[in-house]
């Protein structure tokens, strides 16, 4: 950058100039040094002011990145008690059609399912304090539900009709609303719609709005300067208002990367996460009303209705790598209804309680694992995206804080030689 | 002066920010309210009055007439419970078999017609409505014969003689035997939804609380749970509860009503109903009946014989 008015324009001599234009402003009147201050004061509070918005917004879109992979986790952790809490209900159900003396490694499956959600609501309890209460009442309906399974349990093994009482109203309880499911379903919203509220935590727009105000607060000075000492450009107001350029240039360019890449990750895996997650819920919960039917006997017209209900989730969101399994699945729940209703329960509940490949159990087994991988798997990516360059993120948000004082100091050098210049 | 009171305002607008910043946070998670239901209670059917609830029709053993008005000719659909222990429950040693005496009479009515038994497992509240839309054949549940009900559907000979009592905690035997319904004043009493048995209770002692649940096998739990204090229903059934917990006690008492079984059918089977009750008739005759209440009706509710049948309707 070079000063096109290198003549020398010393102020004093006013009194000599009477044509001078209108404009100009008059040096008999005016107190250079204390404008020349004022200009200073007003040139570096800019580049400064600058620094510190544009920090703060790239702080922010830092901050919101940091609470989305946090969100995404907590939904995750959500949805993992969901499917587990179906998941050991599907197997409590399950085992009790087989009559008293459950098969053991069902009822072990069944005790990791409930271990896995009681550790999951402690995890999540202090993950997100926002849900801690919510989740408070959740442990309390899940420890009814064990309760009652276990009391539905120990009947059963005496021979007692009042066991199929206990697991049923379980079942029905944990379903109702304000009770375990409907809880987690608002809890798995709630956390999703934070999730993509804080992927939406990049703004470029704001920082491209701040460079250009303080880019054209400093052409402005620029002028002034220019109008009252006759020279066009002035050299650190110029160099200062290079680094705003160059501060500007790389936090626009930077936030609208990555607001583009989270853009992707909430329509691409974030969603396959959800969809796949709510897809296992689904699915463990149609295993359950397969079984709740068979215990009522042909008597369990609701429990059939809940099951279409859960197999238009589950197809929803069926996948290439989830289909087979998932149409072995309806396949031979079709058969046991089939079964069922033409008489012979003896052969539906053989069909929904073996652990063959000619059962209902394993496809939907298998189904449920490989929903599981898939959740871990679209989460983990989503989570270490939006983990990944934090520190480069932290490091521009604090840099632009520093370039603004760079700016602000040459802005003061650049004003100072104006005023040695009068002086 | 001046460039000192802009630097500090500079400061703290910048610490309020920072601040602000800071404080940024998540409104608490809420479960959504869930829609209450509106449904209306059903309109209640005026009992209707007549002096022949017990009567049947003539028996027959015309088995091809009784057989051509099963849904399927070659299957009998019966209505039954699954968790009425002694007259119709699933027993869990043995394969989940439903087993009782309400099955017994299913069962010989099946083999006497030469079909094969389909149990199907319903509630009270749906016997009528399945008798009606045809989705079942018969009813064998403890179903009591009465007036109302005949406009409905028709019965076959009375099978059983049950009565109405009341069961109560063991702690309360002593306060029931001593004071009989008056001791139930501000307690809890629980039996079916929808049954008359609730209403029976109501009737005789109006202090009573009267909680609903869907069958009694759930007043059952909520008795367990502390929820209620007494059950109220027949004492086939309240053998079967009193079966299951040590606790709860069917002390000696008088009766509050008759609750005489029969089998429930269509109005219009009236040729399935005469050959029922030619099946009831053999099984009073040749001692299968007794045996029946012998194995699963004696060891709580003591002896008893057949009730006799009356026809002529």
């Amino acid at each position: 950058m070079s000063q096109t008015a290198p003549q020398a324009a010393h102020p004093a001599p006013a009194p000599a100039t009477p044509a001078a234009p209108a404009t100009q402003a008059d040096p008999a009147s005016v107190d250079t040094p204390a404008l020349l201050n004022r200009w200073q004061l007003i040139g570096m509070s800019v580049a400064i002011v600058f620094g510190i918005l544009s920090a703060l917004v790239q702080l922010l879109g830092w901050q919101a990145d940091g609470r989305a992979a946090a969100d995404t986790e907590q939904l995750v952790r959500v949805q993992e008690i969901q499917s587990s809490l179906l998941r050991a209900d599907a197997l409590a159900t399950n085992a009790f059609l087989v009559g008293g003396l459950e098969n053991a490694d069902q009822r072990a499956d069944y005790d990791v399912a409930i271990e896995t959600v009681l550790t999951g609501i402690t995890a999540a309890a202090d993950a997100q304090p926002a849900d801690r209460a919510v989740l408070e009442k959740l442990a309390v309906a899940v420890n009814d539900y064990a309760t009652a399974v276990a009391q539905a349990r120990d009947y059963n093994r005496l021979g007692y009709p009042v066991g199929a009482e206990y697991l049923s109203g379980a079942s029905t309880t944990l379903r109702d609303a304000l009770d375990g499911i409907p809880t987690l379903e608002a809890l798995a919203q709630a956390n999703t719609d934070r999730a993509e509220g804080s992927m939406n935590g990049q703004h470029p727009f704001w920082l491209l709005l701040i460079g250009v105000l303080a880019l054209a607060a400093l052409v402005l000075l620029n002028q002034q300067l220019a109008r009252q000492f006759r020279r066009r450009i002035n050299k650190g107001i110029a160099i200062a208002a290079v680094i705003l350029l160059a501060v500007t240039l790389v936090g626009v360019v930077g936030a609208w990367i990555r607001d583009a890449s989270n853009d992707n990750l909430r329509d691409g895996d974030l969603a396959l996460a959800i969809d796949q997650a709510d897809a296992r819920t689904a699915a463990n919960d149609a295993k359950a009303n397969e079984s709740l039917a068979l215990i009522k006997r042909g008597s369990g017209a609701r429990f059939v209705a809940d099951w279409e209900t859960s197999a238009g989730d589950v197809e929803a969101s069926l996948r290439r790598d989830t289909g087979d399994q998932w149409n072995a699945y309806v396949a031979a729940y079709r058969e046991i209804r089939e079964l069922d209703e033409g008489g012979d329960w003896d052969a539906a509940r053989d069909k929904a309680t073996t652990d063959g490949a000619d059962g209902s159990s394993e496809p939907l087994d298998s189904f449920d694992t490989v929903s599981e991988q898939i959740v871990k798997t679209a989460s983990a990516t989503v989570v270490d995206d939006l983990e990944s360059g934090q520190e480069i993120a932290l490091g521009v948000s604090v840099l632009s804080l520093l370039l603004g004082v760079v700016a602000a100091v040459f802005v003061a050098r650049g004003i100072g030689e104006r005023r040695k210049e009068f002086s | 002066m001046s460039r000192i009171r802009t630097s500090r305002a500079l400061a703290a607008t910048l610490t309020a920010g920072l601040l602000l910043l800071g404080a940024c946070g998540y409104d608490d998670t809420v479960v959504p309210e869930p829609d209450t239901d509106k449904t209306t209670p059903a309109a209640v059917t005026p009992p209707v009055e007549c002096d022949d609830a017990t009567t049947s029709y003539d028996p027959s053993n015309d088995r091809t007439a009784a057989r051509s008005e099963l849904k399927n000719n070659k299957r009998l659909v019966v209505g039954v419970s699954a968790d009425t222990l002694r007259l119709g429950s699933a027993n869990p040693f043995e394969d989940n078999d439903i087993e009782g005496f309400d099955i017994d009479v299913a069962r010989a009515i099946a083999d006497a017609l030469g079909v094969s038994l389909q149990l199907r497992v319903i509630s009270a509240a749906e016997r009528i409505t399945l008798l009606k839309s045809g989705d079942i054949d018969l009813v064998a549940r403890n179903m009591t014969m009465n007036c109302t009900r005949w406009t409905e559907i028709g019965f076959s000979a009375v099978y059983y003689n049950a009565t109405q009592k009341v069961l109560v905690r063991k702690d309360d035997v002593a306060a029931f035997e001593k004071d009989g319904l008056a001791s139930l004043a501000g307690k809890n009493v629980c039996a079916p939804t929808g049954s008359t048995s609730i209403d029976n209770i109501t009737e005789a002692q109006p202090e009573a609380v009267a909680v609903g649940a869907a069958n009694h096998t759930g007043c059952l739990t909520k008795f367990q749970n502390g929820e209620v204090d007494a059950i109220t229903g027949d004492d086939t059934v309240l053998a079967g509860l009193a079966a299951q917990d040590p606790y709860a006690i069917v002390p000696e008492q008088d009766k509050l009503t008759d609750e005489p079984y029969g089998i429930g059918a269509n109005k219009d089977d009236v040729d399935l109903i005469r050959f029922i009750n030619s099946v009831l008739d053999e099984r009073r005759g040749n001692g299968a009946w007794q045996a029946s209440y012998d194995k699963w009706l004696k060891p709580y509710l003591g002896d008893a014989t057949a009730p006799a049948p009356k026809y002529g309707r």
